[in-house]
């Protein structure tokens, strides 16, 4: 059971990872800012102008 | 005890894959059950993991777990963070996984089953993953430095250049083929149609979302999106029967190709957080997704192989793209055996996540594995086909002829069955008008797919729905590749082109980026309305030249990989990546010369313009066809010519790379290496 939780986690910081959730939690603890609507906007221009300045593959 | 067992067990799985290896090879004249081809892949790729990797990762490269890594040493909570490795794994493999391990086995089956699984295999085992491996590592020790600036530091400015040029190129090439792929997936088809449009209606709602209602809900509003894009698929179907609604959604091919040029200049001027990003969430979901659904249901259905082990176009006249195995198979399997793309991304987000030096042979060689085992799936997807059925859906008209009577009496002239009623049949089951003549792979890929699909829930009456599911989840994911590589291409013309005039190289200065901008469409859709012309289907001309070039940028990747083992004293161990690299300069430059000069119209650029001048000088084109006819020669000249500056490119930074190894072996030069410095890490285990 305990194992199953542990793959549970697992999948859902994969998950959260692939879709820059820990990416926003780590820039708002670095900027000691809680969630809101200005700091999300903050983090989505810094991080999608570098994320999108790279190819994607094919 | 568990120690004691371990030799066993990896004499058993050795065992297991010999004798699925022996099955797979030898098996002949009679159908072969998928299973087997899973049984030899996945053996063969533990015990490279196991050994292989291993012996790169402690003789080749010396990884020290005791080394600080840059997302511990520069960790800033942005980009360099360090990572528990299987997030890395999942964050690396889901960004190498694009459309081309599923488009390029499905295309290369066309030879049978048994070369293109070869290849993906030991390909990957011996070239791809060992590639990405040495990349990253080298970039970790770099502190995530990217291919280009690792050419420039190791090799020299020219190395440094022609990698930012080859790249460009690739780009505009892929970007004109992966179009290519969905415009001929979407030619007829009301139902595929009106859920690609779809899409973009949801991906723009899910922007707004996460801008203004639920700012940071990404899992959240991926999943609202899987719905309504699901709900999207029933709506096409009801459009698609509708009389009224269908015609609405029923384009031609040319139509289509415009279509996706303008999107694809107006989509890459929008704000990012308003399509690309939300829509590139979903896509990776609906990826992963559906991979795990694939590997799932093969496992679960062990379709039987109707494609034999070869084909009779090993002789090179296969009607998909002509030429041989060698080199055709080779440069056909890019993504999923070898891939020089990866390079960019095992040099790009990963090595900044990597928290120990150890990762990362899970990180690179493990994930190009998997990236080679959904090649493997993809093949099985179309070898389970009956091939009669694949060569119908795969053949341009120009190769079997334009009506359906005409292609199935070739096609089954060849030896491969197929009536007009089965195909009709078939596309009747999954709601299209048509199934012949849609070349690009994303058909019969989705066909095979499907087929696989509607027998794990049981109801095969669900084949259309999954048919346009797997559809939905080819194009989205190409139009994210559109949409972001038109926008990567501007800003990297608008950085060489920031050295002739600075204010070019500005990406705030809007007549740049609209010039720019325009450009980049303007190149890549050029190559997609020539594949729209071209009655060889275009596939033919356009999918050799982007695997040519991938298989060069490969080379470029290894290239520098090599010369850091040199400089890093590690000559003795050089044929772990010069070994693929003499490979993949074989197999291009061969590819390439084959391209270029070969007598066989249908191989050669050059011999097909001659041949269509020769059509033109006889008085047997119409009149009214003289000016487009006059185009395709154009394009097959301009084609060889492109090809010739690839192979130039590549030539400059092999000569380059080579004279810097021969210096330094002679001892005329010294082996300095660009490493960042040692710093004992911090990091406890519990941290990761």
């Amino acid at each position: 059971m305990s194992a199953l939780r542990t793959f549970g986690r697992l999948v859902l910081g994969i998950l959260r990872e692939l879709a820059d959730e820990n990416a926003y939690a780590r820039h708002l603890a670095r900027h000691g800012e809680a969630p809101s609507p200005a700091a999300w906007r903050r983090f989505t221009e810094e991080r999608l102008r570098e994320k999108y300045s790279r190819p994607k593959c094919c | 005890m568990r120690a004691a067992l371990t030799p066993f067990v990896w004499i058993a799985v050795g065992a297991l894959g010999a004798v699925a290896l022996g099955v797979v090879a030898t098996t002949r004249g009679e159908p072969i059950n998928s299973i087997w081809l899973v049984a030899a892949a996945v053996c063969v790729y533990a015990i490279a993991f196991r050994f292989y990797a291993k012996f790169i990762a402690a003789k080749v490269m010396a990884l020290d777990d005791r080394r600080a890594t840059p997302a511990e040493r520069l960790r800033n909570g942005h980009d360099f963070e360090p990572t528990n490795k299987w997030i890395v794994l999942g964050h690396h493999f889901a960004a190498i996984a694009g459309p081309g391990p599923l488009v390029g086995p499905t295309l290369a089956a066309q030879f049978g089953y048994l070369p293109g699984t070869i290849w993906l295999v030991f390909g990957a085992v011996l070239g791809g993953c060992v590639q990405d491996f040495v990349i990253l590592f080298a970039s970790m020790r770099r502190d995530g430095k990217s291919l280009g600036e690792m050419a420039r530091d190791e090799i020299g400015p020219v190395g440094g250049l022609t990698a930012l040029l080859t790249v460009l190129l690739i780009m505009v090439i892929l970007l004109g083929v992966v179009a290519l792929v969905v415009v001929n997936a979407l030619r007829g088809s009301p139902w595929g149609t009106f859920t690609i449009l779809a899409t973009m209606p949801i991906a723009i709602f899910m922007g707004l979302y996460l801008r203004y209602w639920r700012p940071g809900k990404v899992l959240e509003v991926s999943l609202i999106g899987f719905v309504l894009v699901v709900a999207s698929i029933l709506g096409g179907q009801a459009v698609s029967e509708s009389p009224a609604l269908a015609p609405w959604f029923d384009y031609g091919a040319m139509a289509l190709a415009l279509g996706v040029i303008v999107y694809g200049f107006a989509a890459s001027a929008l704000p990012v957080w308003l399509l690309l990003a939300p829509r590139d969430y979903l896509s990776t979901f609906v990826k992963l997704g559906v991979v795990l659904l694939l590997g799932v249901g093969i496992l679960f259905v062990q379709p039987t192989l109707e494609l034999p082990a070869f084909t009779r176009f090993v002789d090179g006249t296969g009607p998909i793209f002509a030429g041989k195995i060698f080199p055709f198979c080779f440069i056909t399997i890019a993504c999923g055996a070898v891939s020089g793309f990866h390079s960019l991304i095992s040099s790009g987000t990963t090595p900044k996540l990597i928290a120990r030096e150890g990762h990362a042979r899970q990180v690179g060689y493990g994930a190009m594995a998997l990236e080679s085992y959904v090649g493997i799936m993809a093949l099985i997807a179309a070898c389970a086909l009956q091939p009669g059925v694949f060569f119908a859906v795969n053949s341009p008209e120009g190769v079997v002829g334009r009506t359906p009577e005409a292609a199935v009496a070739t096609i089954t002239a060849w030896g491969y069955p197929v009536t007009v009623e089965q195909m009709s049949t078939l596309a009747t089951q999954v709601g299209e008008t048509t199934l012949m003549h849609r070349t690009g792979g994303a058909p019969s890929l989705a066909l095979g797919m499907a087929h696989i699909f509607s027998r794990v829930g049981g109801v095969e009456r669900f084949i259309g729905f999954w048919y346009h599911f797997a559809i939905m989840f080819e194009a989205l994911f190409i139009l994210t590749i559109i949409d972001a590589g038109t926008r990567v291409g501007r800003f990297m013309l608008q950085d060489l082109l920031g050295h002739v005039y600075k204010p070019l190289g500005r990406t705030s200065w809007m007549p740049g980026v609209i010039g720019a901008s325009a450009a980049i469409v303007g190149a890549w859709g050029y190559f997609l309305v020539q594949g729209v012309r071209d009655p060889l289907g275009g596939i033919n001309s356009l999918w050799p030249l982007f695997g040519i070039s991938n298989q060069l940028l490969a080379a470029v990747a290894l290239c520098v990989a090599t010369t850091i083992l040199v400089k890093m004293h590690r000559w003795k161990y050089m044929w772990v990546t010069c070994a693929p690299l003499a490979w993949l300069v074989v197999v291009t430059y061969t590819a390439s010369y084959q391209k270029i000069f070969s007598d066989a119209p249908r191989i050669g650029f050059l011999a097909q313009a001659r041949a269509l001048q020769a059509s033109i000088d006889s008085s047997s084109v119409a009149a009214a066809q003289v000016p487009a006819t006059r185009t395709l020669i154009f394009n097959n000249q301009l084609d060889a010519v492109l090809t010739g500056v690839f192979v130039v490119l590549v030539t400059l930074i092999l000569a380059d790379s080579i004279r810097v190894w021969v210096g330094i072996l002679r001892g005329q030069r010294e082996a300095r290496v660009s490493e960042a410095p040692f710093v004992l890490t911090q990091l406890r285990a519990e941290d990761l």
